[in-house]
């Protein structure tokens, strides 16, 4: 099917998620990966919603400019169009005075927009891309569709690219590092330094100082007076002529050691040119031209730079060709000094239509495998993750329980949020959870493909934010920053920023919170153990004979037959008293053996050896005997006489920021909760994570060291970042990049060494998504457990403590500390079950 | 404006056999190359027979310097590879370098390509022939001092101007796939020279052509741009190089045409995106010659080096008006043709972009502009020489004195034609065929069209239906003229 045939140079669709609109690249490569899969690089169009929203009002008055012919456009088309990066008043850019003088009128689309309806006219700018010069490399699976891409030309109404499905415009280039845009377009350039000077008309009587004599050569005129016939008959003299030159020539007839050969030599466009000139230069008189073709020194033998080569000079430019590829001047330097340049380029575009060179080209070919032309890609069938699944809900609802549009149309009170229709076969969620949007079939694909909704007066303008909250879901590039204002959502705040991140911040700074609704990226695994009770622990040992361990442990999913085990567990059970049994049931417990020492003292001399003296390799080095090294890296700060170290510590930059935004707004906030069930950061909400982490430093003391704040990518990730990428990792089966490696398993040594303030938990094991965070008060509790009490409570979380003393706090950090992941879960949750009656437990649900 | 009909011709063909031998470097796109292989087609074709061939001087810096500006010739002719590094500033200078290498003979390379331009200017002056060829020619990027894709020197601009001396209006027709920028930039100001270029336009090389540029100052609307899209086939290409082209004619009457010929506008190019053939091509450099125009024929682009002999040897047989057979001669390339070793190829089946309303907003909007232009300039003092060259062919050998067998040669050429079907293993029926023979034709001016041929019958005969059609507008012209 040519329609999923996708070729280099085709503008598609790909899909990067599920639930944000297709991205639109045009193919620049298709390359087979070793493993089979191909992988499209491609260049990137931006959509307006994916650009900031200055450059999108400067790419407007571009237009604007462009379509009216005024000086103030040309000057604009020459311009770079530049806005600052980044910061809240980035709205101003570079313009001229004049150009910002046009700002009050309305800014519209390019291509006289104005004569369309509003409704044309916003679903017009979802057909406007910005080329861009950033090249990716993406699975060719994800392409979802072909789409066009042209350069608006102004003769070109915008409507007809409304009326034609998968059509997009473009006039600007964006530059996504840079944050620029450019109009791509060059100029011709107007003066004395770039137009020639006319020469004028001769007068009358002026003469001409050309004359065609000095300028050229005649070689051949067709006024020769010669038949055809009588041409082509000359030129079989003249290759007969020049076999017969070869047949005398010995250098020749080395080389071509049959007259065919020699014939075939004879016959090639040298000698034909040459018989051409002769006949030219004897007036074409074939009589005369035959005598100059046998001139008294013997027939003239005509050899091009095929001929002229010896065996081994061709072998010499074949490895040099290898060594150097085409470099004629290296390899003339080289390899064949004694050939000239020209020599050596005629001879290599011969040498082309050999065999040897067709055998190297079939080798390349065969190299050149993995770049394919074109890519056949299926229709791509799966449902959609955002594809509401109608017939539960319907059924929940105890209305219609037949499905179909029936049952949709019970289930959906809402309308479908783009078109208002009520009936569609299929439902899609979209936006944010919590709003509950949906839409409708035909506007989801509206949705993905272009970017945007059908109207613009359902939400208005605000329909990016909308999506925005959606992109909370993951996978999307930090590059798809939408260029709608972000509002703060705290009560009497209201603050309106220009990026994400910016709101971010100023939630964590102002508000203390952990930015908007924090969510949990991903359901964790279900966690499970194996409490084998007692019985079942006597099993074991009973049955022994029936148990194979490594036989199982090899095969685990080999049944093993629990009606047997059971029947010879109840007759060896039959034989013994409560005594044996208890003593077979405690038969796990290791025996004391003793040191290590002892036992191979009396293995010596049970073997009849000596017995052997500790080796000396065994015995520890005395502390005070160990090497100094040379130089302390990081030589310890000097103790004050209460035994604290001494030093000064250094805030980061968003701790005084921080304590400054403290200082000013004076928010009160309510005591630190003790035990906090927090949520984790999600995948790509860096900025988030830094909320996150603020508003955890806002419960407690300020920790030393923040995490990596920094949205830049950095050698080091923090450890939120870590868990994510495990996370990622995970989810994807793909390994993790290199510098991740020393932190799986989802346990990540800790870094800094402080102690246990940040924890990072696996998200491999964490049964729920919860953790324990330790207070100060948990800590001393903590503390006063015994090292036993503590591992017993770490291998039986579920198990009471002893000792009143001890809180359930401390129980659950003890769970936390030392069972990791699982029992850090399983711990917690009792100690959130325990503290809900407890005073100073706080349970803080975030979801 | 009459247009003649497809005769014969007085043909000249410029080139050195030193051209093929330069080389821009490892993995350049440009390979003179490609003009060697072309002369070779052209020999085995028996073309070369039936035309002057000349071998162009070098141009000196003097004659390059009628454009170029004298400090960067004074560059091109200093610089080497062994002496590169001591030209640093001015290499930036003159944008020589990436685009444009210094390669062994570029200097050279230039004049060669210059030289044969000029010197087949200088022969259609002195109206010692009617069409000129220089494939080693056509570099229109190369502007006033700056070296730009691929081009050193601009034999174009050294061509029209020498044109000029002779002819008051000189039309620039630009069918490479690149916008003619050099050319159009050179000519940009003044009235008596129309560049029109198609090309591909939207990020692409060298950005110029928009539709708006239309020239400058005098020259305001003597700049005509086609912007077209990826995927031009032979038929679109028509429909709007037909039309353009007739009106430009009818609007600035040129009394000279030069026709750049750049073959990367063909299918399957290695830089080009456009899907022509070699026919579709071939197509546009008939067209032009109909008008029976003085008429100067150059190369250019064109990076499929195969594609592009095969397309500029047809070229070259459209020119003389001689039938080819599709099947290639055997020559010193032959196996550069494989597979299937014929002249003709087919077109890909990439989509073409151009559709046709948007061909029709931009020839309409490009017949607004060219109304402007002040309509049909008053008939002048040149115009009656200019006249001359199209008159009868026993006035010219009456002029060409050094012509040995003027009066026999008619029936030479006529020989000519069917020695070259009979070599080319043709029938001899479809010799009788040949319509010059036959006298009761209704439109003699097509006759030659009319020709059956060979391998292509079905194509042919629609060609001919649309050459009726084509014909009709031109017509009008001249009584309307008159």
């Amino acid at each position: 099917m040519a329609a999923n045939m996708y070729r280099v140079g085709d503008c598609v669709y790909f899909e990067t998620s599920s639930t944000s609109p297709y991205q639109i690249r045009r193919i620049e490569e298709l390359n087979k990966t070793p493993s089979g899969n191909v992988e499209a690089k491609v260049m990137c169009f931006y959509r307006r919603r994916d650009l900031p929203n200055p450059l999108i009002q400067l790419a407007d008055k571009h237009q604007m400019a462009q379509s009216e012919d005024s000086p103030v456009a040309m000057k604009l088309k020459k311009i770079c169009l530049k806005t600052p990066i980044g910061e809240e008043q980035a709205a101003q850019a570079v313009l001229d005075p004049a150009i910002v003088a046009m700002e009050e009128e309305s800014t519209e689309l390019p291509g006289g927009g104005e004569g369309l309806p509003p409704k044309q006219r916003h679903q017009a700018k979802h057909r406007e891309l910005f080329l861009s010069r950033h090249v990716e490399t993406l699975p060719a699976t994800h392409i979802r569709g072909k789409c066009t891409v042209t350069l608006l030309n102004e003769t070109e109404s915008l409507l007809s690219y409304l009326n034609k499905d998968d059509a997009f415009f473009y006039c600007l280039v964006f530059d996504p590092s840079q944050k620029t845009l450019l109009a791509d377009k060059g100029e011709i350039r107007v003066g004395s330094r770039y137009q020639t000077e006319v020469t004028n008309l001769l007068k009358e009587g002026e003469e001409d100082t050309r004359t065609s004599s000095e300028l050229e050569t005649l070689v051949w005129t067709p006024a020769h007076g010669l038949s055809d016939r009588q041409i082509d008959q000359f030129l079989v003299v003249a290759r007969s002529v020049g076999t017969f030159a070869r047949a005398l020539d010995c250098s020749s007839s080395v080389k071509q050691p049959s007259l065919h050969m020699s014939a075939a030599a004879a016959s090639r466009d040298i000698t034909l040119f040459h018989a051409m000139d002769t006949l030219h230069k004897s007036g074409y008189s074939i009589e005369a031209a035959l005598s100059s073709l046998v001139p008294a020194s013997g027939p003239v033998l005509c050899r091009d730079e095929m001929e002229e080569w010896s065996a081994s000079e061709a072998n010499l430019f074949e490895e040099s060709l290898d060594k150097y590829g085409k470099d004629f001047a290296d390899i003339r330097k080289d390899f064949l000094p004694w050939k000239t340049l020209k020599n050596l380029v005629e001879y290599y575009y011969m040498w082309k239509t050999t065999d040897r060179y067709v055998q190297q080209k079939r080798v390349k070919a065969v190299e050149a495998e993995s770049k394919l032309k074109q890519v056949y890609i299926p229709n791509y069938n799966k449902p959609n993750p955002a594809l509401i699944n109608s017939a539960p809900n319907a059924a929940s609802k105890g209305a219609v329980l037949n499905g179909g549009t029936n049952g949709t149309a019970a289930v959906s009170p809402s309308l479908c949020a783009s078109c208002q229709v009520t009936n569609s076969n299929h439902w899609y969620s979209w936006g944010p959870q919590h709003l509950q949007y949906r839409l409708c079939g035909s506007c989801w694909q509206y949705w993905k493909k272009y970017g945007g909704l059908k109207t613009a007066d359902v939400f208005g303008e605000s329909e990016a934010e909308v999506v925005r909250s959606a992109r909370a879901e993951g996978e999307e590039t930090a590059l798809s920053v939408s260029h709608r204002p972000h509002r703060c959502t705290v009560v009497n705040c209201a603050k309106e920023f220009k990026l994400r991140a910016h709101l971010a911040r100023h939630v964590a700074t102002a508000h203390g919170g952990p930015g908007e609704g924090a969510r949990p990226v991903m359901k964790t695994r279900a966690a499970f153990y194996l409490r084998a009770s007692p019985f079942t622990r006597l099993a074991r040992r009973l049955a022994r004979a029936l148990r194979r361990p490594r036989h199982f442990a090899r095969s685990p999913f080999s049944p093993i037959n629990l009606h047997q085990v059971k029947h010879e567990c109840t007759i060896a059970m039959a034989g013994l008293g409560g005594a044996e049994m208890r003593g077979a049931g405690a038969a796990g417990v290791p025996r004391a053996r003793g040191p290590v020492g002892a036992v191979a003292t009396r293995l010596a001399a049970a073997l009849g050896t000596a017995a052997p003296r500790a080796q000396e390799w065994l015995v520890l080095t005395p502390r005070d005997r160990m090497p100094t090294p040379n130089h302390v890296a990081f030589p310890k700060p000097p103790k004050a006489p209460d035994g604290s170290l001494m030093y000064e510590r250094v805030l980061s930059r968003a701790e005084q920021e921080a304590r400054r935004n403290e200082a000013a707004a004076q928010a009160a906030l309510p005591a630190p909760p003790a035990l906090k069930r927090r949520a984790y950061d999600d995948v790509n909400g860096l900025d988030r994570g830094a909320g996150g982490a603020s508003g955890a430093r806002e419960g407690g003391a300020p920790p030393a060291k923040r995490p990596n704040k920094h949205p830049a990518p950095m050698q080091r990730p923090s450890r939120e970042q870590y868990a994510a990428m495990c996370a990622r990792a995970q989810a994807t089966g793909q390994p993790l990049p290199a510098h991740v490696f020393a932190h799986v398993n989802g346990k990540p040594t800790n870094l800094t060494g402080r102690g246990g303030r940040r924890h990072v938990i696996s998200w491999m094991d964490a049964p729920d998504d919860l953790y324990y965070r330790a207070t100060e008060a948990a800590k001393s509790a903590r503390r006063s457990l015994s090292c036993g009490d503590l591992r017993r409570g770490a291998r039986a979380p579920w198990r009471a403590m002893r000792g009143a003393l001890v809180g359930v706090g401390a129980l659950a950090n003890a769970g936390a500390l030392l069972g990791g992941g699982a029992l850090a879960g399983a711990g917690a949750g009792k100690a959130a079950g325990a503290g809900a009656g407890a005073a100073p437990l706080q349970l803080v649900i975030l979801d | 404006m009459a247009m003649q009909p497809h005769s014969k011709k007085r043909v000249c063909y410029y080139y050195d056999s030193d051209i093929g031998n330069y080389y821009y470097g490892q993995g350049h796109p440009m390979k003179p190359h490609r003009i060697r292989m072309t002369h070779n087609l052209l020999l085995n074709y028996g073309l070369y027979r039936k035309m002057e061939i000349y071998r162009p001087h070098k141009a000196t810096a003097d004659e390059m310097t009628k454009f170029h500006s004298d400090d960067y010739i004074r560059f091109l002719r200093s610089i080497r590879p062994d002496n590169m590094s001591e030209y640093n500033k001015q290499m930036q200078r003159f944008n020589v370098g990436e685009d444009c290498p210094v390669f062994d003979g570029l200097y050279e390379f230039c004049q060669l390509s210059a030289g044969g331009s000029v010197a087949a200017a200088v022969k259609l002056n002195k109206q010692a022939s009617e069409i000129c060829i220089n494939w080693g020619g056509g570099l229109h990027h190369a502007k006033k001092s700056e070296a730009s894709g691929f081009c050193y020197v601009n034999d174009i601009v050294l061509g029209i101007l020498e044109l000029l001396k002779y002819h008051q209006r000189v039309l620039y027709i630009d069918i490479d796939v690149h916008h003619g920028d050099g050319v159009e930039e050179a000519f940009y100001t003044t009235d008596r020279v129309m560049t029109v270029s198609f090309h591909k336009y939207g990020e692409y090389f060298p950005g110029t052509g928009d539709l708006r540029d239309i020239g400058a100052g005098k020259g305001k609307y003597y700049a005509v741009n086609i912007p077209l899209r990826d995927g031009m086939d032979d038929e679109s290409y028509e429909s709007i190089f037909v039309p353009i082209i007739s009106k430009v004619m009818e609007t600035f009457q040129p009394s000279a045409v030069v026709l750049q010929c750049g073959a990367d506008s063909l299918t399957g190019d290695r830089l080009g995106c456009f899907n022509l053939t070699v026919r579709g091509h071939g197509r546009c450099v008939e067209l032009v010659k109909r008008y029976g125009l003085p008429f100067l024929l150059v190369g250019g682009g064109g990076y499929t080096i195969r594609n592009v002999s095969r397309c500029w040897t047809y070229e070259t047989s459209v020119a003389l008006g001689v039938e080819i057979a599709n099947e290639l001669p055997y020559n010193d390339y032959f196996e550069y043709f494989g597979p299937d070793f014929k002249l003709h190829i087919s077109p890909s089946n990439m989509s073409n972009q151009n559709t046709p309303e948007y061909l029709e907003k931009i020839k309409n909007r490009l017949f607004e502009n060219l109304r402007m232009l002040p309509h049909a300039p008053g008939v002048q003092v040149q115009a009656i020489p200019e006249d001359a060259v199209n008159d009868e062919s026993e006035d010219e050998d009456k002029i060409d004195k050094d012509e040995r067998l003027p009066q026999s040669e008619k029936d030479k050429r006529i020989t000519g034609d069917g020695e070259l079907s009979e070599s080319e293993d043709e029938g001899d029926a479809r010799r009788d065929n040949r319509s010059y023979r036959v006298p009761q034709r209704k439109r003699p001016r097509l006759d030659k069209d009319a020709q059956p041929k060979d391998d292509v019958k079905a194509e042919d005969s629609k060609d001919d239906v649309k050459n009726v059609s084509n014909m009709e507008e031109p017509k009008k012209e001249v009584t309307s003229n008159a």
